[in-house]
């Protein structure tokens, strides 16, 4: 006579979380992570953070530029699921809150729930600088860019001027979900126009350094280094796709000046 | 040599300053706390001091800007107890002034210039647009590889 075994995983006692609930936070929290600016290494680490947490264990995870996966398991049961990363940015502030939060969650007590609540709370609540302040700040780093490369005292003022334009102009379209590089080409042409106009008017012998660093806002510095970082702690897979993004978004920027260019007509 | 350092020390000053700016203004666009955009600047400015040493004593931009991203991210990993574990970012920060961002548009303008010329003599342009993108490559490995080589030694990489 044959004897039917159960199933062990029908023998395991039952969790207050089920493995879809967990799976879905430690995901939530990466992608949040992967949002501000971390490294893969830095998402990975938070997400397994909150599933130990709460009593579950990593048998792998995997970052792409738009999707996150993780598969968990407890006992005899494990689950697969995949989440998808949205627009990438650099956001100090939430990126070492949310780093903070994920600490507390790794103790082991606080709920999903409550780590879901925390994660919504910090991404509407972390403060950011006024769109104004960013502006007249991305203004300045690029006009001491163009004093960097060369450009003469003449055609600071213009470049501060272009590049906040040009970044009000990034801030006025990323916010009405316009493509990224579309709007790095945008925002390249304006910059690039209005700073080489600018310096001219004024004077400067720098005309076309001017433009240059007027467009240098656009330069995706954050990410070009997270390339060489995820490369190196192995993930060449997401360095890569960082690396090309980081170009695409540079080659729209210079067909933006190259028209802004024309439009001055420099080289002609 | 000491008239040489003195007659150095406005270009560096120059530099220094220009560096910090450049550091603090990206780091608002990063959104930095403002304790930390300060130490931002401060990164920037060492930066680009240590930059502009390197070459005025005979080194290339390359090597120039590896020593000076070495130098930023190991003072801001040995800076931890003021900075904690932003000190990673602090560095990064300070090293997005030596970003060349200048010299891809200026290999890609080359490119364009190649593409657009029908007199078949731009082997100069060619080569000087390729010498820049080379370049772009290697300033931007040095950075990387200075950043990353203090860290991984100094084992700084927590969470």
């Amino acid at each position: 006579m044959t004897t039917i075994e159960p199933d062990p995983a029908d023998l395991e006692p039952i969790h207050p979380y089920s493995l879809a609930r967990i799976s879905h936070v430690a995901l939530r929290a990466g992608a949040v992570l992967a949002q501000s600016g971390a490294s893969v290494r830095v998402v990975h680490e938070g997400a397994r953070m909150v599933a130990e947490g709460l009593g579950v264990e990593v048998l792998g995870m995997r970052s792409g530029y738009a999707s996150f996966e993780i598969t968990l398991a407890r006992g005899h049961h494990s689950i697969t699921r995949m989440m998808q990363i949205g627009p990438h940015g650099v956001n100090h502030r939430l990126d070492f809150a949310v780093r903070e939060l994920l600490k507390r969650a790794s103790q082991g007590d606080m709920t999903p729930d409550a780590i879901e609540a925390e994660l919504k709370r910090l991404q509407k609540d972390t403060p950011r600088h006024p769109p104004w302040l960013v502006a007249i700040a991305t203004g300045a780093a690029c006009a001491a860019f163009g004093r960097l490369l060369g450009s003469d005292w003449l055609s600071f003022g213009p470049v501060l001027a272009a590049a906040s334009i040009g970044q009000s102009v990034r801030h006025l379209l990323l916010g009405r979900r316009f493509n990224v590089f579309v709007v790095a080409a945008i925002v390249g042409c304006i910059s690039a126009a209005l700073g080489g106009l600018g310096a001219r008017l004024i004077g400067s012998s720098t005309t076309e350094l001017a433009m240059m660093a007027s467009i240098l806002l656009l330069v995706p510095g954050v990410p070009s280094t997270n390339a060489q970082t995820d490369v190196m702690d192995g993930y060449p897979t997401m360095g890569s796709a960082r690396a090309v993004t980081v170009i695409m978004i540079m080659v729209f920027a210079v067909t933006g000046l190259w028209l802004a260019e024309f439009v001055l007509r420099i080289h002609t | 040599m000491t008239a040489t350092w003195i007659a150095m020390l406005p270009h560096l000053a120059h530099q220094a300053a220009f560096g910090a700016l450049a550091a603090a203004g990206f780091g608002v666009l990063f959104n930095f706390g403002w304790r930390t955009l300060a130490w931002c600047a401060v990164a920037g400015a060492l930066a680009l001091a240590v930059r502009t040493v390197v070459q005025q004593t005979g080194g290339s931009l390359e090597a120039a800007t590896f020593a000076a991203a070495f130098v930023t991210s190991f003072t801001a990993i040995l800076a931890l107890r003021w900075l904690g574990p932003a000190c990673n970012a602090v560095a990064l920060a300070g090293c997005i002034p030596m970003v060349p961002g200048a010299f891809f548009g200026q290999a890609m303008l080359g490119y364009m210039a190649v593409a657009a010329d029908t007199t078949g003599s731009s082997t100069a342009q060619i080569v000087a647009a390729s010498q820049a993108f080379v370049r772009v490559l290697s300033i931007v490995g040095a950075i990387g590889a200075g950043l990353a080589i203090p860290a991984y030694l100094l084992k700084s990489r927590q969470f």
